[in-house]
């Protein structure tokens, strides 16, 4: 009886220990958060288009907010990277690759919302329109070149 | 590299300085911005660079640090002291027919966000003193004895919505609130309105109303009133749908309220004044920001009957600003060059043509203009009371300093200031929404009162 008490004992402890080891493997907070903010540059794109084609003040607003918000939440996401880091949480390797090219996308951003803070048609007509286009460029040759290099490591090519 | 908010108050610089570190580091600031010499862009020719735009378009107002002991300054043969003081940011005067003095103390309404950039522009403006507590009231003051010191000082109409303009006509008294022309009964000697007043005509008000102040000239014979509406936006970036009937002159029947355009393409008359030897309309108006230190040159102008000056399209002529979409080249070609340009950004905001008798005589027939001051480029530009001579009608010369000493020794604001008016003894009176003052420039053997 001893014995088996024992064991089960064991077994118990071993539970314990083994559930905070599996949640931290989880998906990390800040890749949500990216997603959120990279639809926002692209949304800022859509709607810088059509200020082009059809230059009404409405749609210029639609994309300074649009990439102030997508700012924002890249200061939120840069916060949770950090947490993940700390918390130990499994992050993506290579997980520098997609590091530096959300970053130059999202200083690109920023320099796109002093553009879009101009007065009148020039906050967006070029220059905030290839800011647009480049940032969102930028975060999609982000994911390809982040996703082919994941998979390799992946595969042990 | 650009200095950003140089002159701030300390409490605020770790914020400022964070945001310069912030712009510096990204490299956006690595333009050199220091501006040209204003007496470059003085008369009918101003030199004109080309056009900037900007990451970070300068910054820099003057931080407030007040009167203390200290007075204005003003040149030999003249002498200045305060009218009164302890105003709620007076803004502009006027001087009915027995001598009292109207003191409109008024401020703009609430500008709405539009852009992230509003919540940064009504930040700025905070540390200029722009957006001090408005009373919304007009202040009377009377100086029996002539002597600059006034006796009586009532409230003399309350609760008025961010007024500027006044003109007296017979005995109605009309006071051009942001949305409206507003008629009151006048009896001579009276020293407040309570009687409710009636509405002459709507004026473009809100929501945006970027330009609120409307300046209100009377013609002499009393059949109309003329109207500087200043514009709904620095250069059309609300829509040129908010621009209606704005960045113009109007014409206001008084008898029946009805109005047309006498003038557009001005962005922002804040002073409109009869030249006295040919009895031509006169305004002086505030220009476009954020293309650079030098562009574009706030001016002093004759206005044409049906006259267009420019705004948004081009300025100076047929100087076309690339920030307007679609273009009107139809309007650019009949673009007027105004008359005589003020330099950049010194922000005129009061114009008195002197017909008075109580300075020295080399001021008769000419205009004083008051330049409240820049706000976007170094070295600070304006902050005093100039002085343009005319014969002819025209602009002879050079503007002279008349009143200086608005900025102290470290380019602090004493105050700035705005409204002019010309008293019954002939004196320059001077608005001073900073300083909470105003101020009264006389000759100094001041002459007995009539």
């Amino acid at each position: 009886m001893q014995h088996h008490a024992t064991i089960a004992e064991a077994s118990f402890i071993r539970d314990v220990d083994l559930k905070p080891a599996r949640k931290s493997r989880g998906r990390p907070i800040h890749r949500m958060l990216v997603s959120f903010s990279a639809a926002y540059f692209v949304g800022a794109l859509v709607t810088d288009i059509v200020y082009w084609r059809m230059p009404d003040v409405m749609w210029e607003r639609f994309s300074i907010w649009l990439i102030a918000a997508g700012l924002i939440v890249a200061g939120l996401a840069a916060i949770a990277y950090v947490i993940d880091l700390a918390g130990r949480r499994r992050i993506d390797r290579p997980a520098w690759p997609r590091v530096v090219g959300y970053a130059l996308a999202v200083l690109l951003a920023l320099t796109n919302a002093f553009v879009h803070s101009r007065d009148g048609y020039t906050a967006v007509v070029p220059t905030g329109l290839m800011l647009s286009a480049l940032v969102v460029v930028v975060l999609a040759l982000t994911a390809l070149v982040a996703r082919a290099l994941t998979n390799r490591h992946r595969f042990g090519v | 590299m650009m200095h950003i908010l140089k002159n701030t108050r300390s409490a605020k610089l770790p914020r400022l300085a964070a945001l310069l570190v912030a712009v510096a580091v990204l490299g956006l600031a690595g333009c050199d911005d220091h501006a040209g010499d204003p007496k470059m862009q003085i008369g009918a020719n101003p030199v004109l660079p080309a056009l900037q735009q900007y990451l970070m378009p300068p910054i820099r107002v003057a931080e407030v640090v007040g009167w203390g002991k200290e007075t204005p300054s003003v040149p030999e043969g003249l002498q200045v002291h305060a009218l009164a003081t302890g105003f709620q940011h007076p803004r502009s005067l006027y001087v009915l027919p027995n001598g009292d003095v109207l003191v409109v103390e008024s401020n703009g309404p609430k500008a709405p966000i539009y852009r992230p950039k509003d919540i940064i522009t009504g930040w700025v403006q905070s540390f200029a003193g722009a957006k001090a507590k408005d009373a919304n009231r007009i202040t009377l003051l009377r100086d029996t004895h002539g002597d600059g010191i006034p006796e009586v000082r009532t409230v003399f109409l309350d609760h008025l919505n961010s007024p500027f303009g006044v003109a007296l006509i017979g005995d109605s008294l009309y006071v051009a609130n942001t949305d409206a022309i507003v008629r009151y009964p006048y009896q001579e000697g009276q020293t407040s309105i309570t009687a409710a007043g009636t509405k002459l005509t709507d004026l473009p008000g809100g929501p945006i109303d970027h330009h609120w102040t409307k300046s209100m000239l009377a013609s002499p014979d009393g059949s109309k009133l003329y109207v500087g509406v200043g514009s709904n936006s620095n250069v059309g970036e609300n829509g040129i749908g908010a621009e209606y009937e704005r960045a113009a002159i109007w014409e206001v029947d008084v008898a029946s309220g009805a109005h047309r355009i006498f003038a557009s393409g001005v962005r922002n008359p804040t002073g409109l004044q009869w030249e006295p030897e040919t009895g031509k309309l006169w305004a002086i108006a505030n220009e476009r920001d954020e293309i650079g230190p030098d562009l574009v040159p706030d001016y002093l102008t004759s206005v044409k009957d049906g006259g267009f000056y420019g705004w948004p399209y081009s300025y100076y002529g047929q100087h076309l600003d690339p920030r307007i979409m679609p273009q009107r080249p139809d309007l650019v070609a009949s673009a007027i060059a105004p008359d005589y340009s003020l330099s950049s950004h010194a922000a005129p905001l009061g114009l008195a043509m002197y017909t008075g008798a109580g300075l020295p005589a080399n001021y008769r027939g000419g205009a004083f203009v008051g330049e409240h001051g820049s706000w976007n480029r170094t070295p600070l530009n304006g902050y005093k009371v100039v002085f343009v001579p005319f014969s002819g009608g025209k602009p002879s010369g050079p503007p002279q300093d008349v009143v200086t000493g608005f900025l102290d020794e470290s380019n602090h604001a004493r105050g700035r200031p705005v409204g002019l008016a010309v008293d019954k003894n002939g004196a320059l009176l001077i608005a001073d929404d900073v300083g909470n003052t105003v101020w009264r420039v006389s000759g100094s053997t001041p002459k007995p009162a009539s």
